[in-house]
């Protein structure tokens, strides 16, 4: 099983651990990844629609060349490089803008995957817990999917929008409890950072707490945007309302290296803002 | 436009903007919201604050009411949580209609047409940039430069610290990524800004 690996901006800066972690539990599991040479930026959510939907297709020019899929972990890139994709396969004018834009004549010959989806839906979650080592026992969490993983459906079908499982069956194979958590699907509110900042708190302050009253151990995310907003925000969540929260906010690939017995570094659990030590004494 | 009384002043109104907006790109399907309000429903921008409504955006851009449109503060506070273009029963595609129209918005305040009332466009700019010169998001620089241009210098002094935990934790570079074939990427800009 071979992939052309997407790592994209945010996994090579702020997102290491996720970077890391991939690399390690898909070396465990016989992923092959290959990065994608001379990859560019996928626009993430700062681009026009045009501007987006361009530099995502030259990526998928590249991986074509090389005759591999795309294996991306990022849920920003993976929303926009699959919306591309989609739209190239739809023809019409966009396809003609944006194989102009790109000076080539793509016609959608790539699959574009979200690394969760190959991993609960190609190794499978059976195998999976086959190669478990350490069994998550009595560590609880609550899955939170957020938004471009799973929305539109239409357009990254891996998952169901309404009620998505991927994370809950996976944190469930690794043998630790899966809290039923209302807050998995809704917005983080990262992309209002810059415009309102008391919103997007407040959004991932919501999440925050459903997630610690329920008493949860960790939040199990997949993606970089998620991950910064509800952990490197968390102290400023923190202070601004005047509560306590100190949860873990672990990428699915550092919940799954746990339970391949992988360690800390391999993991890059000491990036993680919010101190993961109490899991890995579990 | 509108009145204190809210009452809309029809001569005032540009029957060309849903033109203007289906033109272009994400803003296809504008004309065929028939106002069933699912969109807001599914909003959680609209949960915080009712101001922010989707479906009256879209109602006042049908209407042609092109100055409270375009600079209206709802399309920079849109999450892109694709919640509202989920459920459309009528393929809206809202997330990326407002993305359309902030293009469009984004257009006439360059040519100081309108007044845009958020910060967020010009930290994408910062951020832009640095597709535009590296073909990767440089993230120290368009931190830096994004959180001085619309925070100054005291915005920017209260990541410093952060900054530091980030460089120790190997998650900050100081050098740029580079993209090797720039010519190509330089392309792509140069052909959708000749459109
Ligand atoms: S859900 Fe769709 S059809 Fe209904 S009001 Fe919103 S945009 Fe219009
Ligand atoms: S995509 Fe934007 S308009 Fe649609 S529900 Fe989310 S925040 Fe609201």
């Amino acid at each position: 099983m071979n992939f052309a690996y997407y790592p994209g901006c945010y996994l090579h800066a702020s997102a290491r651990e996720y970077d890391i972690s991939t690399m390690a539990v898909c070396k465990v599991l016989g992923i092959g990844l290959s990065e994608l040479e001379d990859w560019n930026c996928c626009g993430a959510l700062e681009a026009s629609n045009t501007l987006t939907l361009s530099l995502s297709a030259r990526n998928l020019v590249i991986a074509k060349k090389k005759g591999l899929d795309v294996l991306v972990p990022c849920s920003i890139c993976f929303n926009n490089i699959s919306r591309a994709n989609s739209a190239i396969r739809g023809g019409g004018i966009t396809k003609t803008m944006i194989n102009e834009a790109i000076g080539e004549s793509y016609q959608g010959e790539v699959e574009v995957r979200h690394l969760l989806d190959i991993i609960v839906n190609d190794i499978g979650l059976e195998k999976l817990s086959k190669e478990v080592k350490v069994p998550l026992e009595g560590l609880r969490s609550v899955p939170y999917y957020g938004c471009l993983t799973i929305r539109p459906s239409a357009i990254l079908k891996f998952d169901d929008p309404d009620t998505p499982r991927s994370l809950d069956d996976l944190i469930k194979a690794l043998g630790a409890d899966c809290l039923p958590f209302k807050h998995k699907k809704d917005c983080c509110g990262g992309n209002l950072l810059m415009s309102s900042e008391e919103f997007s708190l407040k959004m991932t302050g919501d999440i925050l707490s459903e997630a610690k009253e329920l008493g949860a151990d960790c939040v199990t995310v997949a993606c970089p945007l998620c991950h910064a907003m509800l952990d490197y925000q968390q102290s400023k969540i923190e202070s601004k309302y005047d509560i306590v929260i100190d949860l873990p906010i672990l990428y699915f690939t550092q919940l799954i290296g746990l339970a391949l017995g992988l360690g800390e570094k391999e993991l890059g659990l000491d990036k993680n803002f919010v101190s993961t030590v109490k899991l890995r004494r579990k | 436009m509108m009145d204190e009384f809210g009452v809309v002043d029809a001569s005032n109104l540009d029957p060309n903007l849903k033109y203007e907006i289906s033109n272009q790109l994400g803003g296809e399907n504008i004309k065929r919201c028939f106002q069933c309000g699912t969109c807001v429903a599914s909003c959680p921008i609209w949960e915080i604050d009712e101001r922010f409504n989707p479906r009256k955006i879209i109602r006042m851009a049908l209407l042609g009411m092109r100055e409270e449109v375009l600079s209206s503060e709802f399309i920079w506070l849109c999450s892109k949580c694709y919640a509202c273009y989920e459920r459309c029963p009528q393929d809206v595609r809202i997330t990326e209609l407002m993305g359309a129209i902030a293009s469009i918005a984004e257009r006439e305040g360059e040519e100081g047409n309108i007044a845009i009332k958020s910060t967020k466009p010009i930290f994408d700019k910062a951020f832009i940039n640095s597709i535009r010169k590296y073909g990767r998001n440089f993230e120290m620089e368009t931190i830096i430069k994004g959180v001085l241009a619309t925070k100054g210098i005291k915005g920017l002094l209260s990541y410093v610290s952060d900054g530091f935990t980030m460089l120790k934790k190997g998650k900050l570079g100081l050098r740029p990524e580079r993209v090797k074939e720039m010519s190509q990427i330089g392309g792509i800009f140069k052909a959708l800004e000749e459109k």
